[in-house]
């Protein structure tokens, strides 16, 4: 890992915004351990994200001018591939984000190999489309991922916790190193806003946020990575703040954002370019 | 820009008033070992000693029909709230004879509780309920056919959209979508042993709840949806609560373009007038795939 000091943004821009939703669906643990087929309220719950969230969320993007990634499980892409299109047709980026949501820890390197030869194959097949970008779902990967997502045609990755600007990570083979764009928790929708129930989520069924405080805890975040010059990407998710209250406060987030001319509004892949060329002098 | 423009005589949007109604046979299938335990038991028994009450004057006062989920044995254990329901002209609906979880029965011993339930129901109120709500879990494979034959119209009990929708296996049966977020259990139910939540997490803010509630129906209403608040009376109708519940419904009231109807009304609207599923709806999807998992 490389560390870089004071980022710089193209210019006349002091920082970044790299806005990201995940738009997992109904794929993730129920799904790979096969109970979701005998909890179709739960399916329900995920496949609400694609079916009816997403296009009003393209909608919002376009009234703000915001490009934006969607990291995307290719099982998404093969059954809702009309709304999946739209993300492509209306100028975003659709990035890898595993097949069913695996967790690439979980996964020995082999495996890791066929869930990326999968996705690229219904990327190109519904989207036509080569993707340039992964997010590791649930949390962790392995010694080998990064190397594998070289190999698999990857130039950046949006997994890691541990920065607040992204970085270059040195892959042993390869000329190229991987750049990292590092999320945060705070800016995980999930984490102030999500519930469900059976399978419990959060585990302890803890309380919803207040719309409000969670839409201040966000504008601070924002205005404080803005004001030192960074870059902050999002970990939202259509199924969550897609919903039809909740998109009125990804509204008053996008007019508070937006009311700076100071912030570069990048798709992630747009990031990871500049990055590269900024700080590989190979 | 509303999503839909489906509703009767120009409304913008639905708004469908639910109570879950369950007195202690929630909790008993939720935690068996509390039975016997008067404190716990007590907690879920205010619904029946005060909530029922205050929550029918508040739909009085502000001239509100709701429609009611009820498993047949709490209706035999408490006849009189269900005569004052009836009486202030709220819809009754099923929610099986014992509230079970239904993900611990099969489809037989599934269709056994629906008849049983409608049976207790029919006994007490003269009519057949037509609306069904899962107390707990999910229905088997070939649940909403079954419904179906017991003569129900309308379900409440899955997610996966914002407006009704006619199920792909029996599109008989409108589907009002249940969400999270129109729940008031999430925000305030709370025991200390067994612990409820399991975190014993925090009592949520009342004003901040309400201000969630808010913008949750102001989106509903601005896309033209169907905003299906789901009650208890245990938890919402305390002499604190109510009040948030109050304001709430009236902040809907001052809209002139909203129907507030019950679910049967609002699902017999559904049924003479919309469409199929799209074969892209989460209900179709689910269709074509789950029979390929369960091996």
């Amino acid at each position: 890992m490389s560390s870089s000091p004071q980022p710089t943004w193209p210019a006349p821009y002091k920082a970044c915004l790299a806005l990201a939703f995940d738009l997992d669906g109904p794929t993730g643990d129920a799904m790979l351990n096969g109970s979701i087929w005998r909890k179709p309220e739960y399916f329900g719950f995920g496949g609400y994200g694609p079916y009816r969230a997403l296009p009003r969320l393209l909608d919002l993007l376009d009234a703000f001018a915001l490009p934006t990634t969607f990291f995307v499980p290719a099982w998404v892409v093969e059954n809702w591939p009309t709304q999946c299109q739209a993300i492509v047709e209306r100028g975003h980026e659709v990035a890898y984000h595993g097949y069913k949501h695996e967790s690439f820890y979980a996964l020995n390197l082999q495996q890791q190999k066929d869930v990326m030869q999968r996705s690229r194959e219904v990327f190109w097949k519904h989207l036509h489309i080569r993707a340039e970008g992964f997010r590791t779902p649930s949390g962790d990967w392995r010694a080998e991922t990064p190397a594998m997502l070289v190999d698999a045609g990857v130039t950046y990755s949006s997994s890691m916790r541990g920065d607040d600007r992204p970085y270059l990570v040195r892959v042993p083979g390869h000329a190229t190193p991987l750049v990292e764009i590092p999320g945060r928790w705070e800016m995980d929708d999930y984490a102030s806003l999500a519930y469900t129930r059976a399978p419990d989520f959060p585990s302890g069924l803890d309380r919803t946020a207040s719309y409000e405080l969670t839409l201040d805890n966000w504008c601070r975040e924002y205005d404080g990575a803005m004001d030192e010059g960074l870059c902050l990407t999002t970990l939202f998710h259509p199924k969550i703040t897609g919903k039809p209250g909740r998109i009125l406060l990804l509204e008053k987030l996008f007019e508070h954002m937006r009311q700076r001319d100071d912030v570069w509004f990048a798709t992630c892949r747009d990031v990871a370019q500049w990055w590269l060329k900024e700080h590989h002098h190979g | 820009m509303a999503d839909s423009n489906v509703w009767p005589r120009g409304y913008r949007c639905a708004v469908v008033l639910t109570v879950d109604y369950n007195d202690i046979h929630g909790i008993l299938t939720q935690a068996p070992e509390v039975a016997g335990r008067d404190k716990t038991l007590s907690v879920w028994r205010y619904g029946s000693q005060r909530g029922v009450t205050r929550l029918l004057d508040l739909f009085k006062t502000l001239g509100v029909a709701s429609s009611w989920c009820i498993p047949g044995i709490v209706a035999e254990e408490n006849p009189e709230h269900i005569r004052a329901i009836l009486a202030d002209g709220h819809e009754i609906a099923c929610a099986g004879y014992r509230h079970q979880n239904y993900d611990n029965l099969d489809l037989a011993a599934q269709r056994a509780d629906v008849a049983k339930g409608c049976e207790a129901l029919s006994a007490l109120t003269g009519q057949r309920p037509t609306g069904f709500r899962l107390p707990a879990g999910n229905g088997a494979p070939g649940f909403i056919e079954t419904l179906s034959d017991e003569g129900i119209r309308w379900s409440s009990s899955w997610r996966g959209d914002d407006l009704p929708f006619a199920h792909p296996t029996a599109p008989q049966v409108i589907e009002l979508p249940l969400h999270y977020e129109l729940e008031d259990e999430p925000y305030f139910a709370f025991n200390l042993s067994p612990a409820v939540p399991p975190a014993q997490s925090r009592i949520a803010s009342y004003s901040h709840t309400l201000g969630n509630l808010q913008m949750d129906f102001a989106g509903f209403h601005r896309f033209g949806l169907c905003y299906v608040l789901r009650l208890h009376p245990e938890i919402i109708a305390t002499p604190g609560r109510i009040g948030v519940l109050r304001e709430l419904l009236e902040g809907i009231q001052r809209h002139d373009d909203v129907w507030i109807a019950t679910a049967g009304d609002v699902a017999q609207w559904w049924a003479d007038s919309s469409a199929q599923v799209s074969e892209d709806h989460p209900a179709a999807v689910y269709e074509r795939h789950y029979r390929d998992y369960l091996k």
